[in-house]
């Protein structure tokens, strides 16, 4: 089985494709600081579908952004050894992030985060327009091709406001695949889904799992924790228990 | 497309008022811009060579009658080129089925055919009349109405009337070019001059110079050279006047007002970039949700900037192609209003590149400069405080920590309530929150403050000007109080003349005049001022004098001049007690200033001395050819009516009168050209409102825009249309009351600085400002107008919102 094997690889000598070491996490506000990540250490190998699970204000989200460098660590580090050569984020600069960024991570968000005056097509090609990776005919010939592999590709031309919540994120997945980035970094988003749309998202991941991705997905529903292929339970800033899939 | 570009594309659309305000605001200003340097350039160019086209003279001698045997004095003078001698006098003439009488300058040139200097443009008909034929400048139609072949019918000095017919139109661009208050010429030949009772003599020599017809200063030495020439050989000139060859002689003057316009068109435009600034930031505000989305795959600062600077450059070039077109049609409509004003003519229509160029620079680069700090701060934005939104929050910036909760304005609002509420007055709730509304966005209502601040005040200031500028007419009429001026072709005794002009009813005073006219020399012996001076007896009532500096002339004074400050140009450091050397009639002399007066200076000096001493050195002692005449009222239609009862009253008697003229005609001849110069500034002063106006729409816009959600909030509790459109429209108000105060301040500054530049332009003199409530009450009805208008197209959105919108809003 896959996940046997990943497990099983992830304890030999292949190099973790993202690693955190001692993240923390302090936030300054006005009522004082407040510490959302107590030191997390944690490593992600190539083709896992790793779960993130935790209660609300458990420090999910937080620690999401600190993998994709949308926010600053306080201490610690974050390695990334997605393109050819290793990476520290924490390091980067807003414009190399967002470069790095573009080109090895997809994100999703709870709240798709399309542009409401693109059409969804037009939505899915605008990472590889800002990316240049591909040539402008191409990235449209691509973008369908993502609209279709996400059953969207008979409304390609419609505005965002004009189809369903959960259709809405699957053309926000097809865009997180735009560049075809190794990762792919999801905070939640099936979480304003019913639990039909739901699943078929879910069924998404699975499959683009089964063609290589890693994915890292945030919820807070325990009921998916089984189908992941490694889940790590995060409570008030601190990993409780990383637990393996069970090896047969 | 791609898509980034599609989505600034799309984005210029999303809301059409908003583009449409900031496309117009800066086309306003590119406009404007465009008309005026386009203008400029057109008559800097065409003015002096339409003038140069017609051969100007560079030197205009008025003397006494000569006859043709003198001519060789004048055309073996040292230094003189062509010289034609002409008779010119004025006379007054009526079309031949009219009464109205018009006073002309006729002009009777011995050789149509030798004509070389001051060239007459033919326009229709003949531009040679042969004896007893008459051609018209294109001027007279202003005053008469009449055509070619029709007749023109005369007043000769004994009260007959004589008649010529009209065989042609000519323009004259050279001849009095620079006296626009003269009368419209005619001409005829000299062979005519019997018909209307004048003698076949000359008085006038035109010259060129040998030399460099453009040295200023070469030309005025040879006339003066020439002038002594004459004067040596028996003639006396009564003045001299000195021009360039390429350049027209109120070149200059129009420049300068043109330069003024367009001052205040960069103004225009200066102003139309806060409403870009404002606009801008707003929108870059709103847009910080797609920012976000855009940097988080993989869009970088440099790739943000570039679409909201390209959004920048469509705003211009929309702006341009607005502008552009009607400036170029614009600049030649108004080249074409001067031109016709100076009469001149213009060498045909044509797009100025110049003008085209500026234009463009304005129209790109001020938005792009405008919009430079919003669009850079904007895209610098992180994808974290983008996309969670609370860069997006009302006050435009985060709380600092431990900042105080309280602002200033909101501790200041507090403090009057709780006075109001001392006083049992309760400010009602909608009024309160349209207060409170209006300061919220500190930035936008400092940069809307500003221009229609800026916009009000220049608005004031021009009134102000106005009033400056006729009160400074005024102040020339003093010197000049006499109801009716009487000129005489001969002198007559001072009594004789006051004897029988008392026999009119209503005469009250008459005064005879001296005059004379005179150089005035640098230590070098070279001229430095043509001065002409006027002697009214000592202590005259007809010149309520106003010195400067020093004194007035007075009884007893013998050599002695109260001159115009107009003199300090040449002589910096002169003071009242100061001796000036000067020459009169080919001699030498020394006269000593006693005092300094303002007054106007384009025509050459004047000064003031005192009959008892001026009518002796001209031979003329008890006697004059130019008297001056109260009446016991002073409007200007009496004024005519006494002219014209004086003028029938001497000819009947036998006097030889060459006109009688309104004391005030020629002062509102004066006043008029101003007029149109107020109505330009005006114009200008509407255009720097309505932008400031469209600046305040683009506020208000704005602020119901990032409301929506709590207009609807307002709604949901209760508020009915009514009361939110009231809202809005009261914050507008609060606005333009608050510029209103401001421009009072500001209004000072700038009714200084226009009033400066422009009586420099027009008087050649710095003169004293006036204020005048009037544009304040304007401005304010109208800055009232406006912001209420300002308001009510956003107010009527706010009030139309609907539930489902306002929650659809994000
Ligand atoms: N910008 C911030 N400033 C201050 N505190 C913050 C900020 N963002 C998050 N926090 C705090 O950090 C903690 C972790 O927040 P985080 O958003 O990571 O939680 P989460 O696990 O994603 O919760 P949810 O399931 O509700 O999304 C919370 O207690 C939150 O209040
Ligand atoms: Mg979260």
């Amino acid at each position: 089985m896959v996940n046997s094997l990943l497990s099983s690889v992830s304890s030999s000598s292949v190099a973790p494709l993202i690693e955190l070491r001692g993240v923390v996490k302090t936030y300054a506000s006005e009522a004082g600081e407040f510490t959302a990540l107590k030191g997390i250490d944690l490593q992600i190998y190539p083709g896992e579908f790793l779960g993130i699970i935790g209660k609300s204000g458990a420090g999910k989200s937080t620690l999401l952004n600190m993998i994709t460098g949308v926010d600053h660590l306080t201490r610690g580090e974050v390695i990334a050894r997605i393109g050819p050569s290793p990476v520290s984020v924490h390091t980067l600069g807003e414009n190399d992030l967002a470069l790095w960024r573009g080109r090895s991570m997809g994100i999703v968000y709870q709240s798709f985060q399309l542009l409401p005056m693109l059409t969804l097509l037009e939505n899915v090609m605008l990472p590889m327009d800002l990316c240049g990776l591909y040539h402008p005919r191409e990235s449209r010939r691509r973008a369908l091709e993502l609209l279709e592999m996400v059953e969207i590709a008979e409304h390609a031309n419609k505005l965002p406001a004009f189809i369903s919540g959960g259709q809405q994120q699957r053309v926000a997945i097809a865009r997180a695949l735009a560049n075809d980035p190794p990762v792919l970094v999801a905070d939640e988003p099936t979480g304003s889904l019913d639990s039909v749309t739901a699943d078929h998202i879910f069924d998404l991941f699975e499959r683009l799992v089964e063609q290589g991705k890693t994915i890292i997905m945030v919820t807070h529903e325990m009921a998916l924790m089984p189908r992941f292929s490694r889940h790590i339970l995060i409570e008030d800033g601190e990993l409780v228990s990383t637990l393996q899939p069970k090896a047969n | 497309m791609r898509p980034r570009w599609r989505k600034v594309l799309l984005d210029l659309f999303e809301n059409p008022t908003r583009t449409l305000l900031v496309v117009f605001s800066i086309a306003v200003g590119v406009f404007s811009i465009g008309v005026i340097a386009g203008a400029y350039v057109i008559i800097a160019n065409d003015m002096s060579a339409s003038y140069a086209a017609n051969r100007p003279a560079n030197i205009e001698l008025r003397m006494d009658d000569f006859d043709r045997d003198f001519l060789p004095v004048i055309e073996n003078a040292p230094e003189i080129g062509d010289v034609e001698p002409r008779r010119v006098f004025n006379i007054r003439a009526r079309a031949a089925n009219s009464q109205a009488w018009t006073t002309l300058d006729i002009v009777a040139i011995e050789d149509f055919d030798k004509n070389a200097l001051n060239l007459l443009t033919p326009m229709q008909g003949q531009s040679k009349p042969a004896r007893r034929e008459i051609v018209i400048e294109r001027e007279v139609l202003k005053e008469i109405d009449i055509q070619v072949g029709e007749d023109l019918v005369f007043q000769l000095p004994d009260g007959s009337e004589k008649t010529l017919r009209v065989v042609g139109i000519v323009q004259d661009p050279t001849t009095g070019a620079d006296d626009f208050l003269a009368p419209p010429f005619a001409y005829i030949t000299m062979d005519t001059l019997p018909t209307l009772r004048q003698p076949d003599l000359f008085n006038r020599i035109y010259a060129t110079v040998q030399g460099n017809g453009n040295d200023a200063e070469y030309i005025r030495r040879v006339a003066a050279d020439l002038k002594d020439r004459v004067e040596k050989n028996g003639v006396t000139v009564r003045r001299t006047r000195s021009a360039l060859t390429n350049q027209h002689p109120l070149a200059s003057t129009v420049n300068a007002i043109l330069g003024i316009l367009l001052a205040l068109g960069v103004l225009i435009v200066f102003l139309s970039s806060s409403l870009i600034a404002n606009t801008l930031a707003a929108l870059l505000n709103q847009h910080l949700r797609h920012i976000g989305v855009m940097k988080l795959v993989g869009g970088r600062d440099k790739q943000v900037f570039a679409m909201y600077l390209v959004m920048i450059l469509s705003f211009g070039l929309l702006a341009l192609a607005l502008a552009v077109p009607f400036g170029g049609i614009g600049a030649y409509a108004l080249a074409e209003f001067i031109a016709s004003q100076l009469s001149f003519n213009l060498l045909g229509y044509r797009i100025v590149p110049l003008a085209f160029v500026i234009q463009i620079v304005v129209g790109i680069f001020v938005p792009l400069v405008a919009g430079f700090g919003p669009v850079i701060s904007g895209s610098r934005v992180s994808v974290l405080s983008a996309i969670s939104g609370d860069l997006a929050s009302e006050t435009g910036s985060k709380p600092q920590p431990g900042a105080k909760r309280e602002t200033l304005f909101e501790r200041f609002e507090n403090a009057v309530n709780a006075a109001l509420l001392r006083r049992g007055i309760h400010l009602p709730r909608p009024l309160l929150i349209s207060l409170r509304n209006t300061f919220r966005r500190k930035r936008r209502l400092a940069l809307t403050l500003f221009t229609l601040t800026m916009g009000g005040a220049i608005f004031v200031g021009v009134f102000n000007v106005r009033t400056t500028l006729f009160a400074y007419m005024d102040n020339v009429g003093r010197y000049f109080v006499a109801d009716v001026t009487l000129d005489f072709s001969r002198p007559y005794r001072l009594s004789e003349i006051e004897q029988v002009a008392r026999q009119v009813p209503g005469v009250q005073y008459v005064e005879g005049w001296a005059f004379a006219s005179a150089e005035i020399l640098y230590p070098d012996g070279t001229v430095a001022e043509n001065l002409v001076v006027l002697a009214p007896p000592a202590g005259s009532r007809l010149v309520d004098a106003e010195p400067v500096s020093g004194r007035w002339v007075q009884a007893g004074d013998t050599k002695a001049i109260a001159i115009t400050e107009g003199i300090l140009r040449s002589f910096p450091n002169l003071k009242p007690g100061d001796y000036l050397d000067v020459k009169v009639r080919g001699q030498q002399d020394r006269w000593q200033v006693v005092g300094l007066f303002k007054f106007i200076d384009r025509e050459g000096l004047i000064a003031y001395g005192t009959y008892e001493y001026f009518s002796r050195e001209t031979n003329l002692a008890n006697r004059s050819v130019s008297f001056r005449v109260v009446t016991d009222r002073h409007d200007e239609a009496y004024q005519r009516e006494m002219s014209e009862k004086l003028d029938k009253h001497f000819r009947d008697a036998g006097y030889q009168i060459s006109q009688a003229r309104p004391g005030l005609s020629a002062l509102n001849n004066a006043t008029e050209s101003l007029d149109i110069l107020v109505i330009f500034l005006l114009i200008m002063a509407l255009l720097t409102a309505v932008v400031g106006a469209m600046g305040l729409t683009g506020t208000m816009g704005m602020n119901v825009l990032e409301r929506t959600r709590e207009i609807g909030i307002m709604r949901a509790i209760g508020a009915v249309d009514a009361e939110i459109m009231r809202m809005v429209i009261v914050e507008g108000m609060v606005i333009g009351l608050i510029s209103w105060v401001l421009g009072l301040f500001l209004s000072i500054p700038i009714t200084y600085g226009l009033s400066l530049i422009v009586s420099l332009a027009v008087f050649e003199t710095p003169i004293e400002v006036v204020f005048t409530p009037l544009g304040y009450l304007i401005w304010l009805g109208l800055v009232i107008l406006l912001s209420v208008l300002a308001s009510v197209l956003p107010a009527r959105n706010a009030a139309r919102l609907t539930i489902r919108e306002v929650l659809a809003y994000e």
